[in-house]
């Protein structure tokens, strides 16, 4: 069945072509498994990605092979994927994908875009973030344990400001940190708050914390990277699968299990694949929810 | 930096500008290579003699001009430059015209000149001099066999040399069979019409604004066509194919999937779709 097959997914009509190509060489995994993990995450996923620019990373011959990001939808789109035409920095037009039904993510997944990217901004303007992104990324010598002890020394000085977070797997090596707003907060503010937040952990935990890009400063510690907090930065997409050697995914998780991994438990308790992630979703349904709904403003300073 | 295709200097008067000439221009085209559709092979051209049918190096390749009946002049590329060895080192101003009386019809090709090191007070003199006028200069110069009339012309800091037609290479307009105004006369009101909108198409040259559309459908096929997919499905394909369910069609992939895992017990991803199924029930 290496041929194009025709699919009816709730009206909309697919292409969908080499479903048995391996994706994942180290384990096998397929196109086609990719497109039923991505229909089967859907109803949980396209929340997190409505109305928000896409930039896709399209990964033609998988996690081995080269890979492109993607910004401009690409004009061979199906008639009903809605497009955001977005001024970038230069003023150029960006016609962005909406991805906002699951036989969108059903296309994005036949196109090979195994990671999707979506802004922290939605709707028109990309100057109005929902969410502070605080990416933790490993150095070398560090794993997803040590990203885990500074995760939670973030959320400890969080709640001293009244602030609730959320935490995913990057589905790679890190972990992610969310601070809800769905307010009327700018860029202008979420970068001078997540740096400022950053850097007094990094002068509290030198041993443990970074908060610069070079990468000499990194060994045995971890990156709080609060530069995504800006338009046209993108993190990747919870629930996005990674061009990892697995086909591991960018998972939420809950403070209890970020605190049982520091404990003793271990780092691969933070490695969810794609099976694993729609058992978890089966049981404890979309432990991001609150990231979409939760109304909170930042702490006026100054 | 792109690499020069001619070297020497601009003559003004008595300021002598040593200069390059590099290419200003790099049209972007698709470009193919030739394959055997048998096998995918590249195709390669060979330089065959037409006498002893060998192959032969470029080395021992020389210009012929045919003077027909077979028999040929050969010259060497060294007695075309003692022709006049000047103008193929100067670029002479003659004169000065306006760039508008100029039609488009007769620019070939644009370049940069951009100045020697030892030549930037003067090069930067002759842009100054030449820049808000209006005016091209107007010089004579060989590059490879042939003596070009060219314009000169500061844009952007830079002098842009573009080699010009001569009148004799512009096939005219008067030998095409084109019906005249005078035996089509249009109507007042129809020309009325057709310069109210031209009028109301008017508007700033402005370059960044286009791109060649066709080019980015060409490409975007390509990559199509490398991901393996089927090229013949543009908006809406496949009348005859029959269009089944989502999960129908994932079916027989995901258990030939399943199956070469536990067949060489790859690891435990099969083992652990039950859960994943149950997920979305």
């Amino acid at each position: 069945m290496s041929g194009a097959v025709a699919v009816d997914i709730g009206g909309r009509r697919l292409q969908l072509s080499n479903l048995d190509k391996v994706l994942w060489p180290d384990t096998g995994f397929t196109k086609g498994e990719m497109i039923d993990y991505y229909a089967r995450i859907a109803e949980v996923m396209v929340p997190h990605l409505s109305g928000r620019p896409i930039t896709l990373r399209r990964y033609p011959n998988g996690v081995e092979g080269t890979s492109f990001f993607e910004k401009n939808c690409p004009s061979h789109r199906p008639p009903w994927i809605p497009v955001a035409p977005t001024a970038d920095r230069h003023g150029k037009t960006i016609g962005f994908c909406l991805l906002e039904e699951q036989a969108a993510l059903v296309w994005t997944a036949n196109l090979a875009a195994i990671e999707l990217h979506p802004s922290l901004a939605q709707g028109a303007s990309l100057e109005r973030p929902t969410a502070v992104v605080f990416d933790l990324d490993p150095g070398p010598g560090a794993d997803v344990v040590t990203c885990g002890r500074v995760a939670l020394l973030l959320r400890e000085v969080l709640d001293t400001l009244d602030l609730v977070s959320l935490v995913k797997t990057s589905g790679s090596k890190g972990l992610q940190l969310y601070v809800p707003l769905n307010s009327e907060t700018s860029y202008d503010q979420t970068r001078p708050f997540s740096l400022a937040l950053a850097q007094v952990l990094e002068r509290a935990h030198p041993e443990l914390v970074v908060t610069t890009q070079d990468r000499s400063v990194r060994p045995n510690r971890v990156l709080i990277d609060w530069s995504q907090n800006a338009a046209f930065k993108t993190t990747v997409a919870v629930y996005s699968l990674r061009a990892r050697p697995r086909p591991t995914a960018s998972t939420p998780v809950t403070w209890d299990e970020v605190e049982r991994a520091v404990g003793g438990a271990g780092g691969e308790t933070l490695v969810f694949d794609a099976a694993q992630v729609l058992a978890r979703v089966a049981e404890h349904g979309d432990l991001m929810a609150p990231v979409l709904t939760l109304r909170q403003a930042l702490p006026a300073f100054g | 930096m792109p690499r020069a295709i001619w070297s020497g200097s601009v003559s003004f008067g008595l300021v002598n500008v040593p200069v390059k000439l590099v290419t200003a221009t790099s049209p972007k085209d698709v470009r193919f290579h030739q394959l055997h559709d048998a096998d995918g092979g590249r195709i390669n051209q060979k330089r065959v003699c037409s006498v002893d049918g060998e192959e032969v190096d470029y080395g021992h390749i020389v210009k012929g001009y045919d003077l027909g009946g077979g028999r040929y002049v050969v010259i060497d590329p060294e007695e075309l430059r003692t022709i006049d060895p000047e103008s193929t080192r100067t670029i002479d101003i003659e004169e000065f015209v306006d760039l508008v009386d100029i039609d488009p019809i007769y620019f070939e090709h644009s370049y940069y000149l951009v100045p020697d090191e030892r030549a930037a007070k003067p090069y930067a003199l002759l842009v100054e001099a030449m820049a808000g006028t209006g005016k091209v200069a107007l010089g004579r110069f060989v590059l490879r066999t042939k003596q070009y009339l060219a314009t000169l012309r500061a844009k952007d800091g830079v002098l842009v040399l573009s080699t010009m037609l001569y009148p004799d290479e512009v096939v005219e307009a008067a030998e095409l069979d084109v019906p005249s105004a005078e035996s089509t006369r249009p109507s007042e009101k129809e020309l009325t019409m057709a310069r109210q909108l031209v009028e109301s198409l008017s508007t700033q040259w402005d370059p960044s604004k286009w791109h060649d559309d066709y080019r980015e459908r060409v490409l975007e096929l390509i990559d199509r066509k490398a991901e393996g997919l089927e090229i013949a499905q543009v908006p809406e394909p496949a009348a005859a194919a029959p269009v089944v369910d989502l999960m129908a069609a994932l079916e027989a992939s995901l258990a030939a999937a399943r199956a070469a895992k536990e067949g060489t017990g790859a690891d435990d991803v099969g083992s652990e779709r039950s859960p994943a199924r149950r997920a979305s029930a």
